[in-house]
């Protein structure tokens, strides 16, 4: 693989987010001054019960939405101008692949719009990421003639492509079974530990968030905000013997106390 | 647990025993196998007899009330000596007939499409003109004919209008909603990436929404063809086209040409459907008709 592969990512700062929906006159605080740094390089899992607001912090950081208040920032650059340069690669919840394009040029579409932010940048081989991603006889195939986690793979080598410093994850996941899960978890795992890019990764799974992150962030609901952040102190390259070692029943023992806090407080 | 890469060339080796026979269909049909041998034979005989004995029912039925009662349906035969006899006068109306379905019904299509996707695109567009079309809509075309032929005189004009007014709406709410039906997750994928509204347009919105535009098309052609029949039924006067044909000869109680005269608006209608279909295949083999993938 390409040298410059493994430089790390960019720095996303959010400072004082906050996100009010109305609902019938009746504002709900979605998101209520939330800070986030995510170092450069560094793999940060967002958890928390539904409602607290982490696909919403995911689409303010990725400009498909605007915060009341508070700002988000891109190695310093603001989201408008980070876009522009296609710093941003999204991996949504479900794969989203057109049906129409074979699995090589579902992956290839980002590379084909704004293509003045192409100029010097470091354009993957896309068959090479594709036989990376276990994808290398399927690349003229089409998106139904594929399982959910082959899709859900090419929906991720998409978001790769164009070596976007950043990387934002929705649950990639959340709708595959738990045995594929495990698997794409530890393809995702191989594949970031080789090019490490800054990550956020929304997830509703303690242990995938433990797997693959640097720091868990822990989200609480009503209003939404952040409760806490736990480093993830675990040796890389991990892979799946991590699950066995006691650290991580630590950790998971840590974080599953801090969300059943969090569910608690809720509903008080 | 297996290793990543053992497990996922698993999967894939149980993919391609299963699906053998889309391993090469890049680019062109993706179909699954035809049953082969006595299944092949089955499946054909299931779906040629079938509609084959309806068919045959409904024509001897036919033949029995044409002999019994012959004022009221006249005998299959003798319609076909009909065209027989002055092939060209037919031939000359079904000519006409064309021309205004083409004509209408194409400028039907091309200004349904584009003004689906500045309705898209243009917000304010659709709610200064959805109204209009509504009311248009609404209006039954039989009523509206007889007032454009009063306005542009019995030429070929009123047609095309009339035309153009049933056809272009199931055009238009179609395409509207396939437009709009895009994946939201694809777009927001290119929005992050900042692609323009054009390249939105060509590379999502367009392709995502021939699914729709073709249904749509599935009623606007036999829409199409009636709009022409009504228009040349209120112009009968002007004696041009299938319709105005059938009219007159009713009105004659001619039943040999009435009954020709219609037994050719049913074969251009099943031309134009045939055709469709078989560009629908061209051109949308990806998409799956809602039928479970293969």
């Amino acid at each position: 693989m390409n040298a410059a592969l493994t430089t790390a990512g960019a720095e996303v700062t959010a400072r004082g987010v906050t996100k009010r929906f109305g609902v019938r006159g009746q504002p709900v605080t979605v998101l209520d001054d939330v800070d986030l740094r995510i170092a450069p390089g560094e793999f940060v899992s967002v958890i928390g019960p539904s409602g607290c607001g982490k696909s919403t912090l995911l689409r303010i950081i990725a400009g498909l939405l605007d915060a009341d208040e508070g700002s988000v920032a891109i190695n310093g650059e603001a989201v408008p101008q980070a876009i522009r340069h296609k710093a941003m690669g999204l991996v949504p919840q479900t794969p989203a692949l057109l049906p129409w394009r074979s699995v090589r040029d579902n992956v290839l579409l980002p590379t084909q719009v704004n293509t003045a932010a192409n100029a010097g940048r470091n354009l993957l081989d896309v068959d090479e990421l594709l036989t990376s991603f276990g994808l290398g006889k399927d690349l003229r195939k089409y998106p139904r003639q594929l399982s959910g986690g082959m899709q859900q793979r090419v929906a991720i080598a998409r978001a790769f492509v164009f070596d976007p410093p950043v990387l934002l994850m929705d649950e990639p996941f959340s709708a595959l079974d738990e045995i594929t899960r495990d698997q794409q978890r530890l393809g995702l795992l191989d594949f970031w530990q080789s090019n490490r890019r800054s990550v956020m990764f929304i997830t509703h799974s303690v242990p995938e968030a433990i797997l693959l992150s640097d720091r868990v962030v822990l989200m609480a609901a009503r209003p939404g905000r952040i409760a806490e952040i736990t480093e993830i102190d675990l040796p890389r390259p991990r892979d799946e013997s991590v699950f066995l070692s006691p650290q991580f029943r630590e950790y998971e023992i840590r974080i599953r106390e801090g969300l059943r806090r969090v569910m608690k407080n809720a509903q008080d | 647990m297996p290793r990543t890469e053992k497990a996922s060339s698993m999967t894939m080796e149980l993919e391609q025993t299963r699906r053998p026979s889309t391993e090469n269909a890049a680019g062109k049909t993706v179909k699954s196998a035809v049953p082969q041998g006595s299944a092949r034979a089955r499946w054909r005989f299931g779906l040629w007899v079938p509609p084959l004995v309806t068919f045959v029912l409904l024509g001897s039925s036919w033949e029995y009330v044409a002999h019994s009662k012959p004022f009221v349906i006249p005998p299959l035969g003798d319609i076909a000596g009909s065209i027989a006899n002055d092939p060209s006068a037919y031939w000359n109306n079904l000519v006409v007939t064309l021309k205004e379905v083409a004509v209408g019904g194409g400028a039907a299509i091309v200004l349904g499409y584009l003004l689906a996707v500045l309705m898209c695109e243009f917000k304010i567009l659709e709610r200064a003109l959805m109204p209009v079309v509504m009311v248009i809509m609404v209006t039954p075309v039989i009523a509206i004919a007889p007032a454009l032929v009063v306005a542009f005189g019995f030429g070929m004009l009123p047609k095309y209008i009339v035309t153009i007014i049933v056809a272009i709406f199931p055009i238009l709410i179609n395409s509207l909603a396939g437009l709009r039906a895009v994946d939201p997750g694809t777009l927001d994928v290119l929005r992050v990436v900042d692609a323009s509204r054009w390249e939105i347009f060509w590379r999502l919105r367009f392709p995502g929404s021939m699914p729709y535009f073709f249904a749509g098309l599935r009623i606007a052609i036999p829409f199409a063809i009636i709009g022409a029949a009504v228009a040349e039924f209120v112009a009968a006067g002007e004696a041009a086209g299938l319709g105005a044909m059938v009219s007159i000869a009713a009105s004659q109680a001619n039943l040999e040409v009435t009954w020709a005269g219609i037994s050719m608006f049913c074969v251009l209608g099943l031309l134009f459907v045939a055709a469709l279909t078989l560009l629908r295949r061209r051109i949308l083999w990806w998409d799956n008709h809602g039928r479970a993938p293969k």
